[in-house]
């Protein structure tokens, strides 16, 4: 079976409107200029210290190892199932519940747990839990040691192993493959973990990665001093610990999803990616990723030159600027597709194995409803969704440059900032279908 | 150092513009159906709309004819006549329509395009995409 882009699906969005890609493009402009001439000229958004503290209660809970344990044990009984009916369960994808779960309900839906709970893949991540039992039996890990060099670099990998999964291979949407990719991610992942120790996942789990990612736009978060507080997203974002590899993280995100709303354009589909074909695909997706790379380093490179800071530094301390960016491409590209095509895990759950009679739910006789959001609310989101990233990117580079030097003059941003204002309107170009 | 209390009321001024401003008007516009001005969703039941034909003819895996992105309109008629030099299945995602092809017998799929979206048309066994309709 052949499938859409980003792994599964029966449909794709239309392409936005002109008005309003038009709308979007000159809102973008103007909001990026008044951030620069209008907006503050000492840091003010708060950093690691910032936040209204938890009740200790509340923290006591959130942090209660037994909790943990119990919210893995779920997950991975949840992951065990769904591995077995991707194997055992009905072979054509739209009966499948495995792809439904792994491609739109995980995948897309750990953005608005992450969101709006926290970093979550890192408390409940199952392969935690199985590390743990499997760590009785190797009691050292002799690569610990080399864990804070490697930073999230291969998370990054891992990302990209995956997003190449989902938006390349061919044979993505099969249950059988879905099943293969699980097993294989959680041996090589707890093979790693045994080498590196249980930290691995931080930095090497390309899940927990993203989560986490995406969780310093969420309302909760870490002081300083230990506490968990509720604090302003920005802040939280702001004070992201600048890691070797965050970078490359975000630059994977945001340009596999610029590749996924690539293929969906009338040139790709009609051109190089016509046939399908695992080569176009993977080249497009790395050229795609190589773009974005060479704009994000070029902008941040001649930031710092205008800034006269070292501008090698310069690319991981303004990475965690471009999250909402990748966050905003995120929300565009999935959204349908979890309102959408993500009704079909909640149809397939009632009878996964697809035996005759089963209706556990009471949802098997449910229809898909293509039309629970009308192709104009799916535009409206799409091109709110990329400016509201662009506002919070610009914001963000605009504090970061404050705090790395406290006269820094608002000219000194512009090369990063047009960096910015090129992603948002190749996003939404990719949007408008060119 | 001092900050004057002029300055942080202004920079948030600045901030709830330029944090509304965009909401206001992405919420304040109502949903258009995305092309030019087609109609959302209602398809007239006494169908004056013109009936669309879309035909496609594989030989060898390859298609031609009406290949490519087809457009309709929302709430559109569709008869979709696929010809096919072998025994196939031909999909149309999303409306769910599969009809099994007997070799080179030209088949007529009739539908409504009422779900606005775009979707694939192939041939299972022979894995091609035929077309992509867009709707809307």
């Amino acid at each position: 079976m052949s499938v859409l882009a980003h792994g599964i699906g029966t449909r794709t969005d239309l392409p936005i409107p002109i008005g309003l890609a038009l709308f979007g493009a000159g809102a973008a402009i103007l909001i990026t200029f008044s951030v620069l001439l209008l907006f503050w000229t000492t840091p003010r958004l708060g950093g690691a210290a910032s936040g209204v503290a938890l009740p200790a209660g509340v923290q006591r809970l959130a942090d209660a190892p037994a909790l943990r344990r119990v919210l893995q044990l779920l997950a991975l009984t949840a992951a065990v199932f769904v591995v077995v009916v991707a194997f055992a369960g009905p072979e054509d994808t739209p009966h499948n519940l495995a792809p439904w779960v792994f491609y739109v309900t995980f995948w897309v839906g750990l953005v608005p747990a992450s969101l709006l709970l926290g970093p979550v893949w890192r408390i409940v991540n199952p392969l935690r839990l199985v590390h743990r039992g499997l760590r009785l039996a190797v009691p050292r890990a002799p690569g610990a040691g080399r864990l804070p060099a490697l930073g999230s670099w291969p998370g990054a990998v891992a990302l990209f192993v995956f997003l190449w999964l989902e938006l390349v291979y061919p044979g993505r949407s099969e249950p059988v493959t879905v099943g293969v990719f699980l097993l294989g991610y959680a041996i090589v992942q707890l093979a790693l973990a045994l080498w590196f120790g249980e930290d691995w996942f931080a930095h090497g789990d390309g899940f927990e990665v993203y989560s986490s990612l995406i969780a310093r736009l969420s309302p909760w978060g870490r002081r300083d001093d230990g506490r968990l507080a509720v604090r302003s997203p920005l802040a939280g974002a702001i004070s992201t610990p600048k890691v070797a590899g965050l970078a490359a993280v975000v630059v994977v995100l945001l340009g596999s999803t610029a590749f996924d709303g690539l293929s969906r354009t009338v040139f790709w589909q009609s051109g190089p990616g016509g046939g399908n074909g695992v080569l176009a695909g993977t080249l497009g997706m790395l050229a795609m990723i190589a773009l974005v790379a060479a704009l994000y380093l070029t902008g941040t490179w001649l930031s710092g030159r205008l800034a006269g800071q070292p501008t090698r530094v310069q690319p991981e301390r303004y990475a965690a600027t471009v999250i909402p960016i990748a966050l905003g491409y995120t929300v565009a590209h999935y959204f349908s597709l979890f309102m959408l095509d993500g009704q079909t895990t909640w149809i397939l759950a009632s009878n996964p194995f697809g035996s005759s009679g089963v209706d556990l739910f009471g949802t098997y006789r449910n229809v898909l409803d293509l039309t629970a959001v009308s192709a104009g609310a799916i535009a409206l989101v799409q091109v709110c969704a990329i400016i509201v990233g662009h506002v919070l990117g610009v914001t963000l580079a605009h504090e970061r440059a404050l705090l790395s030097a406290r006269r820094a003059r608002a000219s000194d941003q512009l090369p990063l900032v047009i960096v910015m204002v090129l992603f948002t309107f190749g996003g939404l170009g990719l949007l408008f279908g060119f | 150092m001092t900050v004057r209390p002029a300055r942080p009321r202004r920079a948030l001024a600045a901030l709830l513009i330029a944090a509304v401003v965009p909401l206001a008007a992405c919420a304040g516009k109502p949903p258009t159906a995305a092309g030019s001005g087609s109609a959302s969703g209602s398809a007239p039941a006494g169908s004056a709309v013109a009936l669309k034909r879309i035909e496609v003819t594989v030989a060898h895996g390859t298609a031609s004819g009406d290949t490519g992105r087809v457009k309709v309109a929302t709430g559109t008629p569709v008869a979709l006549v696929v010809t096919s030099d072998t025994a196939d299945e031909v999909h149309v995602h999303g409306y769910d329509i599969e009809s099994e092809l007997t070799a080179g017998t030209p088949k007529t799929l009739h539908f409504t395009a009422d779900v606005p979206g775009v979707f694939e048309v192939e041939l299972h066994n022979a894995g091609v995409v035929l077309l992509r309709l867009q709707v809307g």
